[in-house]
């Protein structure tokens, strides 16, 4: 599936177009994003990406995104849904072109996607997994409110050496303890229901 | 099947939907104003996936399907579905995507022409509903067509910190024509 719109302060998440493909295809092939963690696919022609981005709407249990900011596309995000209850999700691909990295875009996308699936679709859970040598993505999780529940090791290998990656889980509890104010909508008035 | 155009009052009318208006679905279905109530605002919008639903609806024979008009510009769809033709019961609903048209009395209108047609031209003999309760919006263009309640689902689901109710309500043409004739 893909999905529609979701409003951070600096960024916002929007439905894919087909004008976001030679973007994501640079971003595929440039060696920052590659390390960071899971890729949607490997860089192919603008062809193969059409077919991809169709596959991906038709796709029932999963969600996609383009992050723009200023206008134009500066990442993609696809969450995977549970297949079990209680209702949670699963962040497959979080990436952010490397030209906008530490201007706070990352946090304020993840944030208002994970606003999404906590206060709009009333999720029980979400759950990632990271490169544990990814201090800015751990960064940002950790400031959510992700904690690590597992630990895999030499799962990725690059540059000569394998990285472990970190299991994290991000539960409701602490989404409303820590951001009980980020609301998709206002509250309903009094006597909506008359 | 696609429902003919049905003309109203204040520059609102019924019509048959086209192949062009799905687009405007797909643009509406991605805005949080108009899915606050229509979750998840998330689907296979793909233009191909859009044809599709459209040629499925207009061969559709157990729904009557139309775009809602305001001033010669679709703003929204609406129709009656799961037609039993045996027992003459059928499933109402509207969508208005324009959300900066909002209290211009357009749904109001749109389920007064929707539902005098479904007695006069299809003779159902009743019309139900599923309504959010806090759509206040959608549920009182229901009840002054003349939709009664007769139920309500608690909690049906949660949403921004408030739990939502599920209004459910009928209509019979009995009501309709009493009412317009005291």
């Amino acid at each position: 599936m893909l999905g529609g719109i979701v409003r951070g302060k600096l960024a916002r998440l929007r439905t894919p177009a087909e004008a976001d493909l030679p973007l994501v295809n640079a971003w595929m092939a440039d060696l920052r994003v590659r390390r960071g963690g899971h890729l949607w696919a490997e860089p192919a022609a603008v062809e193969t990406w059409k077919e991809r981005l169709k596959e991906a709407a038709k796709a029932e249990r999963t969600v996609l995104w383009t992050i723009e900011a200023d206008g134009r596309g500066v990442g993609f995000v696809q969450v995977e849904m549970g297949h079990e209850p209680p209702p949670g999700a699963y962040i497959k691909y979080f990436v952010l072109d490397p030209a906008v990295w530490r201007r706070g875009l990352g946090w304020d996308a993840a944030l208002a996607l994970h606003r999404y699936f906590f206060d709009y679709l009333d999720m029980h859970h979400m759950g990632v997994a990271l490169p544990a040598d990814n201090a800015a993505a751990l960064r940002i999780a950790e400031k959510l409110g992700f904690r690590t529940f597992g630990h895999g090791h030499d799962v990725y290998y690059r540059d000569g050496a394998y990285v472990d990656q970190l299991e994290m889980r991000f539960d409701r509890e602490t989404w409303d303890e820590r951001w009980a104010t980020e609301r998709e909508y206002a509250p309903f008035p009094d006597g909506i229901a008359s | 099947m696609l429902g003919p155009r049905i003309l109203g009052r204040n520059g609102i009318e019924l019509r048959p939907p086209t192949l062009e208006d799905q687009p405007l679905q797909l643009q509406w279905l991605a805005q949080p104003e108009s899915t606050r109530f229509w979750s998840p605002r998330s689907g296979n919008w793909t233009e191909e996936n859009a044809k599709e639903r459209y040629e499925r609806f207009a061969k559709s024979e157990d729904s009557v399907n139309w775009a809602i008009a305001f001033e010669g510009e679709t703003v929204g769809f609406t129709g009656i579905f799961d037609i039993d033709w045996v027992r003459r019961d059928g499933e109402s609903g509207l969508f208005i995507g324009r959300h900066d048209l909002y209290g211009r009395g357009i749904a109001s209108e749109a389920v007064r022409l929707r539902t005098d047609f479904a007695w006069r031209a299809l003779r159902l003999h009743r019309v139900h509903n599923w309504i959010a309760l806090q759509n206040r919006g959608s549920r009182r263009a229901n009840e002054k067509a003349g939709y009664r309640r007769i139920g309500l689902f608690e909690r049906y689901g949660y949403r921004s910190g408030q739990w939502m109710d599920d209004w459910m309500g009928e209509i019979f043409p009995e009501q309709v024509f009493t009412r317009d004739r005291s």
